[in-house]
């Protein structure tokens, strides 16, 4: 599958999908115009790639937020239960959540989130001081 | 005459303790410049951190609120997506803590369920907050709705005291809504 990169803007984040390597990173600021239209080809993308996933792939997933508004939140959530959905059956799955060291509540958002996440693992990486 | 009644709103304002103030049809690209500029201005005053993103993610929720719910439109009885939604925000300094309020007219019938919304979240602390977030965040999104119903509580849980919030009334078919998070 061919990779996707979209470089971020003041509202949307940096998208980087590398599906050959199964690495997926999300980085920067979110509160697009419109969830639906910025999100929505990616989860398609996404979930056509997990239901093609063959047993004993590995895929690590990172989120490397800056900010993100309420809507966004609800896109996390669903990719959150696609991870797990995807852990369960049988994919080597690992999320990173990474926030700043002065940003408790990106970190407590994180911890949030990971309530989902009994299969896949859960990884929290604090960056810089 | 010009300059003077104009340096007056401007005065009076600022007695307000506003740095910020729009009144008028809020749109994404509106919000857009006014994000830029708030986010410029809160770095230029050295703000803390944390003080900043809660400053900066309760003006987000607000201005996007607008943008989906607010009953004033242009035209009115607009087809839903092509209308302009109208809008006051301001955005100040009072008392040594900042304060982000906006106002918009809504429906009188919805003013029940933003009364009942707001009040529950009103009474909740640090903890309940996150409880009712985490639980909404779970939920199936409302059909209707353009928003997860998250809005509300993200500014409660950014806010440093409890929201303020208010309805007025119009006449019978609307309302206008103030809510005022400070931090």
């Amino acid at each position: 599958m061919k990779s996707i990169k979209i470089d971020r803007t003041s509202r949307t984040p940096e998208i980087e999908f590398d599906f050959d390597n199964s690495v997926f990173a999300i980085r920067g600021e979110s509160y697009p115009e419109n969830v639906v239209e910025f999100y929505g080809p990616l989860i398609s993308e996404l979930e056509n790639y997990f239901s093609n996933l063959g047993a004993g792939a590995s895929i690590e997933f990172d989120f490397d937020w800056v900010y993100f508004n309420s809507s966004t939140a609800k896109v996390v959530m669903s990719l959150f239960e696609s991870l797990e959905r995807v852990a369960r059956h049988g994919a080597n799955t690992t999320v990173c959540w990474y926030y700043d060291a002065d940003n408790d509540m990106m970190k407590e958002n994180g911890e949030e989130f990971a309530e989902e996440l009994t299969g896949a693992k859960f990884v929290l990486i604090e960056k810089g001081k | 005459m010009l300059a003077k009644s104009f340096y007056m709103i401007r005065n009076n304002l600022h007695e307000f303790g506003i740095i910020f103030a729009y009144s008028g049809y809020v749109t994404e690209p509106i919000l857009t410049g006014l994000a830029d500029a708030l986010k410029t201005k809160l770095l230029i005053d050295s703000t803390d951190k944390k003080t900043a993103r809660n400053v900066f993610s309760i003006f987000i929720e607000q201005m996007q609120n607008v943008i989906r719910y607010s009953a004033e439109t242009s035209p009115p009885d607009s087809k839903p997506g092509t209308e302009l939604r109208y809008g006051v925000m301001a955005i100040g300094y009072e008392r040594e803590k900042y304060f982000i309020v906006c106002g918009n007219k809504v429906k009188q019938q919805d003013v029940p369920r933003l009364k009942a919304s707001l009040s529950e979240i009103r009474q909740l602390d640090k903890d309940g907050l996150r409880a009712l977030y985490n639980a909404k965040l779970r939920a199936p999104t409302d059909p209707e709705g353009k928003g997860a119903g998250l809005g509300f509580i993200e500014i409660a849980r950014r806010s440093s005291q409890v929201i303020d919030f208010d309805f007025l009334a119009i006449d019978d078919d609307l309302a206008f809504f103030c809510l005022k998070a400070f931090v």
